[in-house]
């Protein structure tokens, strides 16, 4: 039996160590950026050394590979529209480069830091909150959110969707646009981890509808035509968003990848890409106009 | 790093709403889960292997097999068919209280075997009743030793509660999910997250060990 005294000095110590390790967490996110500089430098001279004359470095892009047909993983490999895209470019800038499938968040976390992974690359959409910590390139898609519904139902455009349940995926544009019109703190807005729980929520009578990507959404009715789903375009709601690569703030690589996703964009190679995924080719007028 | 706390005051509001879902589901869960776990536990401990068997098999799923999966059927399989859809905050109580119960019923079945036998043969030969005998003298002995076992078990469903943003139930991993996901920041709504969760766990430590000395 221990005494009332010695409880409370025991507890006494371990609340200074727990306040000490929460505050050893947040300087530590502090020191991993301070030294971010320096790393880069040393590992890109380091493997440098042992290659050939080239200056060359394999750029490490990391990936959210869930969101078909953007990026997703068949078996082990990483696949997509992106990831085709992203052979073009860095064949005509003539980098060495590999993709990594990390996850949203330890993509969202590495990018930031830049280095262990110099830039991600997973159909982000250029916002201007996200703008605030991270660089973009320049766009190289564009896209519009879409509803999906079960067919019959009697929702026809964004704002009918107010008082429904909706599913859309957490972090996405839809998210953010539906927050936006049903309220952020709204529970009847149900945010899920990828967009396929979201559509499964619809299916089993949870939510009215999911809102997500049009090619997400083409993809998914497409491949599920027992489900009698229908896609709603809303334009004047829902206008046109680009995707960019994400980069850390000051990077140095968007002044290299830059010239060469637009040469892509230019030289045709974008619209075989294009063609190969959604079966049509692109309107780059937007595009090429966005910036 | 700048660590942003603007942000957060933001979301503050839903942090508190979240952290209410939050014990609300872990009370709900550790109340039902144990009535549950109280007979799986019996269960466990009938002599004839045939009647067992469900329980064994009871306890077995439910302890071998990751929650995340538990919550994904719970969710999209079970409440659909006895509710006719899904519905977070159901699936979210019945997914933590079946898995909850599988723990609880090994507890108590550990707790009431680790009385000496010879407590109960004494108890009978005294003249009491199978039923009396458990009452009046094994229970009461188990009871203080399954305490810290259960105190242990609730604070792990306080934190098992968090995979339920999985099924967008509102609590308050689900609103770290949401501030994650506005200004695509992880250590932020994480670390106020965690915090949380930190100062429902510290709590409760405090009230099990303070029911601890007075037993």
């Amino acid at each position: 039996m221990e005494t009332r005294k010695e409880t409370k000095t025991r507890n006494k110590w371990i609340l200074s160590a727990l306040i000490a390790i929460l505050v050893l967490a947040i300087a530590g996110c502090g020191s991993d950026k301070a030294n971010n500089s320096s790393n880069t430098g040393s590992t890109n001279s380091g493997s440098n050394a042992a290659e050939t004359n080239a200056p060359e470095t394999v750029v490490k892009f990391a990936s959210d590979a869930i969101y078909a047909p953007m990026e997703y993983m068949d078996k082990d490999t990483i696949k997509g529209f992106d990831i085709d895209f992203i052979a073009a470019v860095m064949e005509e800038a003539g980098m060495k480069y590999e993709v990594v499938n990390t996850g949203w968040d330890t993509m969202l976390q590495s990018v930031q830091q830049g280095t262990e992974y110099q830039a991600g690359l997973s159909a982000v959409s250029i916002t201007d909150e996200r703008k605030q910590t991270y660089d973009f390139s320049v766009p190289y898609f564009e896209s519009t959110n879409m509803i999906m519904v079960k067919e019959g139902s009697d929702i026809k455009s964004a704002l009918d969707l107010k008082d429904k349940t909706v599913a859309v995926q957490t972090a996405t544009t839809a998210d953010e646009l539906m927050s936006k019109i049903m309220g952020v703190g709204n529970t009847k807005l149900k945010r899920f981890d990828s967009n396929a729980v979201a559509m499964m929520e619809l299916d089993n009578g949870g939510a009215d509808a999911v809102v997500a990507d049009i090619a997400i959404i083409r993809e998914y009715i497409k491949n599920n035509p027992k489900m009698k789903l229908v896609g709603i375009k809303d334009t004047p709601n829902f206008g046109s968003e680009y995707y960019g690569i994400l980069f850390p703030k000051g990077s140095e690589l968007k002044a290299k990848l830059d010239p060469a996703i637009q040469k892509v964009i230019e030289n045709g190679k974008y619209e075989e890409i294009y063609k190969k995924w959604f079966g049509e080719a692109p309107d780059l007028t937007n595009l090429k106009n966005a910036k | 790093m700048d660590f942003n706390f603007d942000i957060i005051w933001g979301y503050l509001p839903l942090f508190l709403r979240g952290t209410l879902y939050t014990i609300g589901f872990s009370i709900a869960s550790i109340v039902l889960g144990s009535i549950l776990g109280l007979g799986i536990g019996f269960g466990r401990m009938l002599k004839n292997p045939l009647w067992r068997w469900p329980f064994d098999v009871y306890v077995n799923i439910f302890r071998g097999t990751p929650l995340y999966v538990q919550i994904l059927i719970v969710h999209f399989g079970l409440v659909p068919l006895f509710y006719g859809s899904t519905n977070a905050l159901i699936s979210g109580v019945v997914a933590l209280s079946l898995n909850s119960a599988a723990y609880a019923a090994e507890i108590f079945r550990a707790g009431i075997q680790s009385v000496d036998s010879g407590q109960r043969e004494a108890a009978l030969s005294l003249g009491m009743t199978r039923r009396q005998s458990m009452r009046f003298v094994v229970l009461p002995q188990a009871i203080k030793r399954m305490v810290p076992a259960f105190g242990n078990e609730f604070i792990v469903l306080v934190k098992d509660s968090s995979l339920l943003a999985l099924v967008a139930a509102p609590e308050i991993m689900y609103w770290g999910n949401t501030m994650k996901g506005q200004y695509m920041r992880i250590w932020e709504p994480y670390l106020t997250a965690a915090v949380i969760y930190f100062i429902l766990t510290y709590s409760l430590n405090k009230l099990l060990a303070y029911i601890e000395r007075r037993m």
